[in-house]
């Protein structure tokens, strides 16, 4: 659909009071502080963008990637404003006009082929002395990174030598009493990065009664080209998902992953149609995808194993932003730790502030998100807790390299990994 | 001096991180909260952050010397294009400017410089259990320097007050580059009537005398306790008169707030959850001290309100307060929802009148919406007679438009012929000078004069105020 068309575009523009509530909750506003990055701004730029006065252009597209899309901005917004998706929707309007001010290589190619995406990661973690920098320029990557590279391949967390579906059969059985067929949708970063999360994943549900299934076609969610402008190639992913996990009778489709589950979310899904007239058929996949942790306390409400704890773990927990801002789910992974019998959960302040992380964000704005960072992890240190969870890979990666920089002995960890450690202990004992 | 050089100059002054100067940073300080800007945005010539007095003496100084005019700005939450470089010119981001330089709990005053917003600093003053009570809807987004230009209040001002009481002394920097501080050099005292009050003629001033550059502000205990009466009218004139029993009852309240029936409506459609009972008007009583005088006030409250009124119910009960309340702290976007491709526009938006006029005002405003077929939605502070008005328009539709300038016009000459005035807290920036005359007559010529004597090049906030 075109761009002056899309639906916040057209009605949501003009609903912008310009209050300032948004820039008051902005966290890269926080650190920049002039109108330039604050949200409002951007709400104003698109409308720029909109009318024709200014033009489709890279220094437009900076100004508006300079945005994490938290959504913090949007979930305050008294005019009920998606200042995030207008946000996206005009990048990939840049996009379109202007392609040289996107990321096509890494994006188009690598994110939307599987195959060429796990060889790649696998390839990266081969050759990690080599350096990402090295392997980016050999690739013809080096748009991704302008300028802060070397910085940034700091962030990315050594990676594991085998995907988690390299470790995972395709159909996982109930153990016990069959209860729901779940079909796992296994995004990227947990595939490539985070296999453990994957592999405890599918040892609770099956443990709580699902037959899982990973379907073998399916495709990144399309996160991350919405937040590089990649519309078109965002909504040809979804319409391509949603075909493969409608070919198979599930009952629920569940993400561990804050942003895959975002991305597959009714609204997302409805903000990605486009002209695409398969609503129907996207709607009946959308209105199936849960997040895990909501699953697990809300669906099959799990019970651990009681035991005897003499000294509990101190957890602290972070919210993602496409959990709790875009999906407005704060308890169920808190309500999840609970009711793990070692964990102490403790508060941070400010929990459910992003961390800067975002996806590409840390590692093309390095400095800017070590800011916004080292405050995070400043309020998650305080609470002394010696784990700190969260159930986003990107958030993870971010907060890892966060507790490196601050010199802090914590692992970070999916709060189902501490549920399924706890599982498999009390088995054990048996 | 050509725009190029003036960017050059800046930034040959202050560097790059205090200066924006490409066309496209420019673009994002041509806007405010005003109506004005959503219709004819205008950019500035150059955006300078300054980080101390020194900073911004050097720019007035460049600026004196070459004509440019200078226009002082904090957040841009002002509905009133207050903050706009209407002529083009050097526009000071002073928000970026936000250091608390010192809590002085003994003496009960803070020192701050312009950028601080002023959610943060009751937040900081919490912690020696103060306040700076004036609290105006946009606490978390406006900075203390636009409360001091725009002589800001809110919801409390009928107990406190508005922002002028509080203010001590403040720095100021002058059209001509001079450092001048008002209230005495070295004073910290409470009271003070020593020398010509340039303090209270700096306090409301919009920019036009100087910039802010530092301000010492008088703080109040936190009171303790809060209680929250909600009355409902099946008669409007029967609002204002149990207002006026309440004071004469003996009590004055921290807050008393009207929504009509326009206003009632908006919140039930925007939130059919909230369910507030259809009547012609709802009242909303606060009252804040220690729990024994909360409670004493509340029970009179009741009393007296209760013989106008279809119903009252009083609550000091955390949560039972916050649901009283939260009809009225959405009606302003609620606003919105009286009409299916509607917008809120901040304009006409602010008239003050006497108390005993509240009601005629609010019924003329609605008759003054029907006649130009524009949907408006009335709530405001009735305890001090500020009547906010949120006409509901499609602002991309120019008959719209034309037609809701016409009735924002009505509106402003209403309140004057009410015997009340344009502006009760938001100030009159761009969008309110032409009444000036209307409004002070000779007394212009008097203001026009006190501007001369501050600025006699004209260079500050031009065309703003009268
Ligand atoms: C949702 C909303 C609710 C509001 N509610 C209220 C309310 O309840 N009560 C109320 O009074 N107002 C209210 N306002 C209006 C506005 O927020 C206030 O007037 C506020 O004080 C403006 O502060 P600012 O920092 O945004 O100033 P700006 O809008 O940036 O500037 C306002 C004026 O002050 C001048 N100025 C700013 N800083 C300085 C300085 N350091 N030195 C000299 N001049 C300076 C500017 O030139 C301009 O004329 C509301 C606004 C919004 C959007
Ligand atoms: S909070 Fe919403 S209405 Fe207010 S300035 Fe931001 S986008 Fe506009
Ligand atoms: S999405 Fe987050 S980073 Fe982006 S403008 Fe909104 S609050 Fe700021």
């Amino acid at each position: 659909m075109e761009f002056q068309k899309l639906p916040p575009v057209k009605e949501q523009i003009m609903k912008c009071v310009r209050c300032g509530k948004c820039r008051s909750v902005c966290p890269v506003f926080e650190q920049i502080r002039n109108e330039t990055a604050a949200p409002r701004g951007h709400v104003f730029m698109v409308g720029m963008l909109r009318d024709g006065i200014v033009e489709p252009k890279q220094e437009v597209y900076e100004k508006l990637g300079n945005c994490l899309l938290c959504e913090t901005c949007s979930v305050n917004c008294p005019s009920g404003i998606d200042i995030h998706e207008l946000n996206a929707a005009a990048r990939s309007y840049i996009y379109d006009k202007n392609p040289s001010a996107g990321k096509e290589l890494i994006f188009d190619t690598m994110w939307t082929r599987p195959g060429f995406l796990r060889t790649t990661t696998m390839l990266m973690g081969g050759v990690q002395k080599l350096g990402l920098q090295t392997l980016a320029r050999n690739m013809g990557l080096t748009k991704i990174l302008p300028g802060d590279m070397p910085k940034a391949e700091k962030i990315m967390t050594s990676v594991p030598t085998r995907s988690a579906r390299k470790q995972i059969p395709k159909f996982n059985r109930a153990k016990g009493e069959k209860k729901y067929t779940v079909g796992y949708f296994l995004g990227c970063a947990t595939d490539l990065l985070n296999p453990e999360i994957a592999k405890a994943t599918v040892n609770i549900l099956t443990h709580f009664g699902c037959d899982v299934i990973i379907p073998k076609d399916m495709k990144c969610c399309g996160m991350p080209h919405i937040a590089n402008g990649k519309m078109d190639t965002a909504r040809n992913l979804m319409a391509h998902n949603v075909k493969i996990f409608n070919s198979y009778n599930l009952d629920y489709i569940i993400s561990d992953c804050a942003s895959c589950s975002s991305a597959l979310a009714h609204k997302n899904v409805e903000f990605l149609l486009g002209g695409l007239k398969i609503e129907d058929e996207a709607f009946k996949f959308s209105d199936k995808v849960m997040d895990l942790t909501t699953f697990l306390v809300e669906v099959l409400d799990i019970k651990l194993p009681d035991k005897n704890v003499t000294k509990k773990t101190r957890v602290t927990y972070h919210d993602p932003c496409h959990l709790a801002n875009a999906q407005g789910i704060k308890d169920a992974p808190r309500e999840l730790l609970r009711r793990i019998p070692e964990v102490e959960l403790v508060e941070m302040p400010g929990a459910n502030t992003c961390c800067g992380g975002s996806g590409t964000y840390s590692l093309t704005h390095y400095d800017l998100s070590m800011k916004i960072l080292d405050k995070k992890m400043d309020r998650a240190m305080s609470t002394g807790a010696a784990k700190l969870a969260t159930c986003c890979p990107s958030c993870t990666m971010q907060l890892k390299y966060g507790t490196v920089r601050s010199h802090w002995d914590c692992e970070v960890v999916h709060p189902v990994v501490l549920a399924n450690r706890s599982l498999q202990q009390s088995l054990v004992k048996k | 001096m050509d725009k190029a050089a003036v960017k050059n100059e800046l930034v040959k002054m202050l560097g790059h991180e205090k200066v924006l100067s490409e066309d496209l940073d420019l673009m994002y300080y041509s806007y405010d909260s005003s109506f004005l800007t959503k219709l004819e945005p205008a950019n500035p010539t150059a955006v300078v952050m300054p980080r101390s007095t020194e900073d911004v003496a050097q720019v007035m100084r460049f600026a004196f010397e070459n004509d440019i005019p200078v226009i002082p700005r904090g957040a841009g939450t002002g509905e009133t294009g207050g903050c706009i470089a209407l002529r083009g010119g050097i526009v000071l981001d002073l928000s970026t400017w936000d250091e608390i330089i010192e809590i002085d709990a003994s003496n009960m005053q803070v020192l701050v410089r312009p950028g601080v917003i002023h959610a943060k600093l009751n937040e900081e003053l919490a912690k020696f259990n103060l306040f700076f009570p004036p609290d105006p809807g946009s606490s978390q987004m406006c900075t203390i320097g636009g409360m001091v230009a725009n002589n800001a209040s809110g919801l409390r001002a009928v107990k406190y007050g508005t922002t002028e009481q509080y203010i001590l002394g403040l720095e100021v920097v002058l059209a001509n580059g001079d450092i001048i501080t008002t209230g005495g050099m070295k004073a910290k005292c409470i009271k003070n009537v020593s020398g010509l009050n340039l303090t209270k003629l700096m306090v409301g001033s919009e920019g036009v005398l100087g910039v802010v550059t530092r301000v010492r502000l008088r703080c109040w205990p936190k009171p303790r306790a809060r209680g929250i009466a909600m009355a409902v009218f099946d008669n409007l004139d029967e609002a204002p008169a149990a207002v006026l029993d309440v004071y004469q009852a003996g009590i004055l309240p921290s807050g008393i707030e009207i929504l009509d029936s326009s206003a009632i409506n908006a919140v039930n459609s925007f939130k059919p959850q909230i369910n507030l009972p259809q009547a012609e008007a709802i009242l909303l009583f606060e009252v804040d001290g220690n729990p024994p005088g909360v409670e004493f006030e509340g029970n009179i409250i009741k009393e007296v309100v209760g013989k106008r009124a279809r119903t009252v119910e009083w609550s000091t009960e955390a949560k039972r307060m916050a649901e009283l309340w939260e009809g009225r702290s959405i009606t302003a976007t609620a606003a919105a929802r009286v009409k299916a491709d509607g917008s809120r526009i901040f304009a006409g938006e602010d008239i003050s009148v006497p108390l005993s006029k509240v009601a005629d005002t609010l019924r003329q405003i609605r008759a003054l919406g029907d006649k130009y077929g524009i949907k408006v939605v009335n709530y405001g502070h009735i305890g001090d007679g500020n009547v906010h008005t949120a006409p509901v328009i499609n602002p991309e539709n120019p008959d719209e438009v034309e037609k809701v300038l016409q009735l924002v016009d009505d509106i402003h000459r209403l309140a004057v012929e009410l015997e009340g005035t344009t502006t009760g807290e938001h100030g009159v920036g761009a969008v309110r000078r032409q009444y000036a005359e209307l409004e002070h007559g000779l007394a212009v010529k008097y203001m026009q004069g006190v501007k001369d004597a501050f600025d006699a090049k004209g260079i500050m906030n031009p065309g703003k105020l009268f």
